[in-house]
């Protein structure tokens, strides 16, 4: 006898609801019923891609007409609503994955951690970067000891300065911005991830680079410094013009390193002129791989890799991050809180 | 016999060794250019055995004398450059006795333990009217390319550039290899017995971490391709890798965060990270964010990959080519001596990164950022 489906509901269609389509259909045991937007049309045409038969405009209209047609939630609308849309599903009795960042504040994500406690259901955090292959394979190479004590991981992130989602133009991107949260915790909670627990301390640098009038900066560069002498640096850019992403990862351990990046993994193409470099890509095997861990979790009755309590880690450093950055001083963690040194 | 040859309308010039006590990589490299005539070595009397050792085969291999007498080679031998390439502690004091004897110089890395050091090389230099020149990397073929790339305006303005710059060498035995009841390994004694094997690095009494000897590489390449000073710096440093450095209480492994002039922010990642964490010499590479694009450098390139059968297994695979990092210095240290020019890194400019490795290492050991401090002191 096969295993039970587990029916989803996609909450909200963000810059990631396309590798979600895409990862979707790969899914054996697990498939999206309903899709949810403020924008109906968006969201018809979400439901379209994937035959999705529910379509609503709110997560509320869902719980209250089709309750009892889904079991889990995926959010992935504005992260400003990710806490309080986790808070509704819980209470709705549904399991539920909310995208990165889980809250934009440490008291949300409590509420949203304890909803879905006393709910009983689970909660995952999506942290796509983690379920990347590369990524996958160099935490199971630092887990079975093979490059000894990890001591510094370097990270460069560049993506184009206004590349688009496929729902937003460009300039919708540029304008409304991204928290700098949310653009800082995926790289945070890897670390944390990696290094398996969380930093010491924290310091930051960043700048509004294409323009004085975004909301938050579009480079960073975060220093973090982990017990036993390890060390992150993360370097954060949404300036490249219009075009490819790049990204690297290096982990240097007391017994070997890793190298990660899209320097290595680069092909050429010749048209005349200067070659253009085309990268190999691992496609959205991260996002699916991340929706299977979910739906496994919910059908094995287990807790899913990221909790709410790593969700939880991650904002508290990048809140940290982001008060280094405002006072150009750094946080040293002490007892439970990071303070500005 | 004229202290001053003329070849093709050019000046030659004579050249003393003020000690070579390393691998001698400087004063071949002086030697490698045409205009450049190694005449003697000389050295300290007061050094001890093993520096005049090293002294004497040296000279031997280029067929010069050499002398226990710095001051009496200078004067009896009609140099015009000095090539200084001591222990790292003496370096300064040398470059300053050879400046003030109206010689240019040319140093090998670090500049100093010391920034009080550095300002009497600046000091000296600029009295003397000589130029300096300390040893770097920065001609190396992919340093050239990004140079002009960014030059010619290809990413716009640069805003943001990151330093990887790993060293995959060991250094003695693995940290936490030593058993209860042995003595900590003593830092100048492990440099000497290492120079058979080339795994010294930082020669000298003073133990010196990774940032301060190798820290000059990089930091010269970001000073190059920006054109601007570090005025803050936050570092985490560790010994992770090699006993020695963990009994001498200095680095192996350090990430820096560089807040430079013009709002732009850098990051050094530096390391010996043992023979083990890469196939190759280690990773070195520049990353660049500019205002309208984006920079990524191999240092190692252009490069052969060499495989074969029975190939030992330490034999590096991926061997540099092109590289003329060492004539196009001397080229450019003449060029400054021939047209008053400054070198492509004076005394002002190693100063300056002697000055950001300090705040480093003391911001690595405070976990607080630190300013770098700018001013010559006088």
């Amino acid at each position: 006898m096969g295993a039970a489906m587990t029916r989803l509901a996609l909450i909200g269609c963000g810059k990631d609801t396309p590798h979600c389509i895409s990862a979707s259909r790969r899914l054996f045991d697990a498939r999206v019923v309903a899709v949810v937007d403020a924008d109906v049309g968006r969201a018809s045409h979400v439901a379209r891609h994937i035959d999705a038969p529910l379509v609503k405009t709110s997560l509320e209209h869902l719980l209250a007409g089709h309750g009892d047609e889904f079991d889990a939630v995926v959010i992935q609308a504005d992260c400003a609503e990710h806490a309080s849309l986790a808070v509704a599903a819980a209470r709705g009795g549904k399991h539920v994955l909310v995208d990165s960042p889980l809250a934009l504040t440490v008291e949300s994500a409590d509420m949203a951690i304890a909803a879905c406690d006393a709910a009983g259901g689970r909660l995952m955090v999506g942290q796509s970067l983690r379920f990347a292959p590369a990524q996958q394979t160099l935490k199971e190479r630092l887990s079975s000891g093979k490059l000894g004590t990890p001591g510094l991981l370097r990270i460069h992130r560049w993506e184009p300065l206004a590349s688009g989602d496929g729902w937003q133009s460009g300039l919708d991107v540029l304008r409304e911005g991204t928290p700098f949260l949310a653009r800082a915790i995926p790289a945070i909670d890897l670390a944390n991830w990696l290094f398996e627990t969380r930093p010491t301390h924290v310091y930051a640098v960043g700048c509004k680079q294409s323009s004085g009038e975004l909301e938050s900066p579009d480079y960073f560069q975060i220093h973090l410094g982990f017990p036993e002498g390890g060390m992150v640096l993360i370097d954060e850019a949404r300036t490249l013009p219009r075009g490819d992403a790049y990204f690297s990862l290096s982990v240097i351990g007391s017994m070997g390193a890793a190298y990660a990046d899209d320097h290595h993994n680069m092909n050429l193409l010749y048209r005349g002129g200067a070659p253009a470099a085309l990268n190999a890509n691992h496609g959205d095997l991260h996002v699916l791989s991340q929706l299977e861990e979910f739906t496994r979790a919910i059908t094995e009755a287990r807790e899913p890799v990221i909790g709410g309590a790593d969700g939880r880690a991650a904002i508290e450093v990048a809140i940290a991050a982001a008060e280094s950055m405002q006072s150009g001083r750094s946080a040293v963690l002490s007892g439970d809180n990071y303070e500005l040194s | 016999m004229s202290s001053v040859e003329i070849t093709n309308g050019q000046k030659k010039f004579r050249c003393a060794v003020l000690s070579v006590v390393k691998h001698a990589y400087v004063p071949h490299g002086v030697a490698a250019h045409p205009r450049f005539d190694l005449v003697v070595v000389a050295d300290d009397p007061s050094e001890p055995a093993w520096v005049h050792e090293r002294n004497e085969k040296f000279a031997a291999e280029y067929s010069i004398p050499y002398v226990k007498d710095v001051e009496v080679a200078i004067r009896d031998y009609d140099v015009q450059v000095a090539v200084v390439s001591s222990q790292a502690e003496r370096h300064c004091d040398l470059s300053v006795r050879a400046a003030n004897a109206g010689l240019h110089v040319v140093q090998d890395k670090p500049m100093s333990t010391r920034v009080s050091e550095c300002d009497r090389v600046v000091e000296a230099v600029e009295r003397a009217g000589v130029k300096f020149l300390l040893w770097n990397r920065n001609f190396l073929p992919a340093l050239i390319q990004a140079r002009c790339e960014i030059e010619g305006g290809a990413i716009g303005l640069p805003y943001a550039i990151h330093v990887d710059f790993y060293f995959s060498k060991d250094s003695g035995p693995p940290k936490g290899s030593r058993k209860a009841g042995d003595l900590p390994i003593n830092w100048l004694e492990r440099q000497i017995e290492a120079h058979s094997d080339g795994s010294d690095g930082g020669v000298g009494v003073e133990p010196m971490g990774e940032l301060k000897i190798e820290g000059i590489y990089p930091l010269a390449y970001l000073r190059m391709l920006t054109g601007v000073d570090v005025q803050r710096v936050f570092a985490r440093t560790t010994s992770m890798f090699h006993q020695v450095n963990a009994d001498n209480d200095v680095d192996d492994l350090a990430t820096v965060t560089l807040e430079m002039e013009r709002g732009i922010v850098g990051s050094l990642c530096i390391g010996r990270i043992g023979a083990a964490s890469h196939p190759d010499i280690g990773e070195i590479k520049i990353h660049v964010l500019g205002s309208e694009g984006a920079l990524v450098i191999s240092e190692a390139r252009p490069e052969v990959s060499i495989y074969y059968r029975d190939q030992p297994a330490k034999e590096f695979r991926s061997v540099r080519v092109a590289i003329e990092n060492d004539f196009l210095l001397m080229d450019d240290f003449a060029r400054a001596i021939d047209t008053g020019s400054e070198t492509v890194l004076d005394a002002r400019a190693g100063r300056a990164i002697t000055a950001t490795v300090e705040a480093a290492i003391e911001s690595g050991r405070s976990g607080t950022p630190v300013e770098v401090d700018a001013a010559v002191s006088a």
